[in-house]
């Protein structure tokens, strides 16, 4: 069995995942883990698939031509190892959310993703948007990060006082908590 | 004492809807000791429903008293709810719920804020039970089940979406 990372970026209508689909099922390929969703008009898929059959990315990269041509979708595929894949989460932390947002300027991701780096928290989804009336753009950026169990809340935070004052952004930490029921 | 098999869907159980108990009798009493010890098995399980051991009886379990904001929370502590009815609810959360049922996998639900329900205890009385936040959002959880009810079936977002959405309402 190979296992395969599909990405798949097209100016965004109806269909697309219609098609994606139709031609992965053909194939007789099996959709693992996927999310799409559209960004600034494109809509934007990335797939974890799998096929009994096929193990090398170039043995059906050319059954996705009919996407790329007709369709005029950008598509990539590659093979993943299987040691590449898991449905655990490598890094262990208590997940919170991160909101951030302010007058749009550069350097607002990074400087917020090098502390998290830096403090070894894991960022498990992100997510940015220009928002705000076309005269004032107004950056908002929400992740989603798993604090490990040796950094303190309250040192992200003296941190992130040091972005906040730099770049005159609002940052809020808040725990998520979620119900096992 | 006993802690009894989670079943885990597909398992059809899990979509039917359950009778009323009719009341405590030896039989049910021994159930729910049986019940509790399922729930407290579970690491971090607040709740659990009987349909969730695939016994299609209209009994629930909720305790919050010992989860992180649960606890923080007016809480009734152990609640044992037998046939509940919602008499009224109001207020909006989301909160993201899981399920031993569906393993691996939280989503967002919206909620009730507060509810108003009707059960009868496990000594046989009647009571009526005010209950907010986490408590209320377990109380809507497990009633869910015994309607066949999951979670998945009340997803709001399949992302942190708050802002985006935002925009387009």
């Amino acid at each position: 069995m190979g296992q395969f990372a599909l990405s798949v970026v097209g100016r965004d209508r109806p269909g697309i995942v219609a098609e994606v689909s139709r031609v992965l099922f053909e194939l007789g390929c099996n959709i693992q883990d996927s999310t799409c969703t559209i960004l600034s008009g494109q809509f934007a898929m990335i797939l974890v698939i799998s096929n009994p059959k096929y193990s090398a990315a170039a043995e059906i990269d050319t059954c996705f031509d009919t996407l790329r041509k007709n369709m005029g979708l950008t598509v990539s595929l590659h093979a993943l190892k299987d040691e590449e894949i898991s449905r655990e989460k490598g890094f262990e932390g208590r997940p919170h959310i991160l909101s951030v947002y302010g007058a749009d300027r550069p350097g607002i991701v990074y400087s917020v993703a090098r502390e998290l780096a830096r403090l070894q928290v894991n960022v498990t989804d992100l997510n940015t948007q220009v928002v705000g009336a076309g005269d004032l753009p107004v950056y908002v950026m929400l992740l989603e990060v798993d604090i490990p169990a040796g950094v303190d809340v309250k040192e992200l935070e003296r941190e992130f006082d040091k972005i906040r004052k730099e770049l005159s952004v609002s940052i809020t930490v808040r725990p998520i908590e979620s119900l096992e029921l | 004492m006993a802690v009894l098999p989670i079943r885990i869907f597909p398992d059809p159980a899990l979509k039917e809807k359950a009778a009323p108990a009719e009341g405590v009798t030896a039989e049910v009493a021994a159930f729910i000791d049986d019940l509790l010890d399922t729930m407290r098995n579970s690491p971090g399980g607040v709740g659990i429903a009987a349909p969730q051991v695939g016994t299609p009886l209209r009994i629930v379990i909720v305790d919050v008293s010992e989860h992180r904001r649960g606890s923080r929370e007016r809480n009734h502590g152990l609640l044992i709810l037998l046939n509940p009815e919602i008499l009224a609810m109001g207020g909006k959360e989301i909160v993201r719920e899981g399920c031993m049922s569906v393993p691996d996998y939280t989503a967002n639900v919206q909620r009730a804020q507060w509810v108003l329900v009707d059960a009868i205890s496990r000594d046989g009385e009647r009571k009526i039970i005010e209950s907010t936040g986490f408590e209320a959002v377990a109380i809507q959880h497990e009633m869910d089940h015994l309607d066949g009810v999951l979670f998945l079936d009340r997803v709001v977002s399949v992302k942190t979406d708050l802002f985006r959405r935002k925009k387009y309402r």
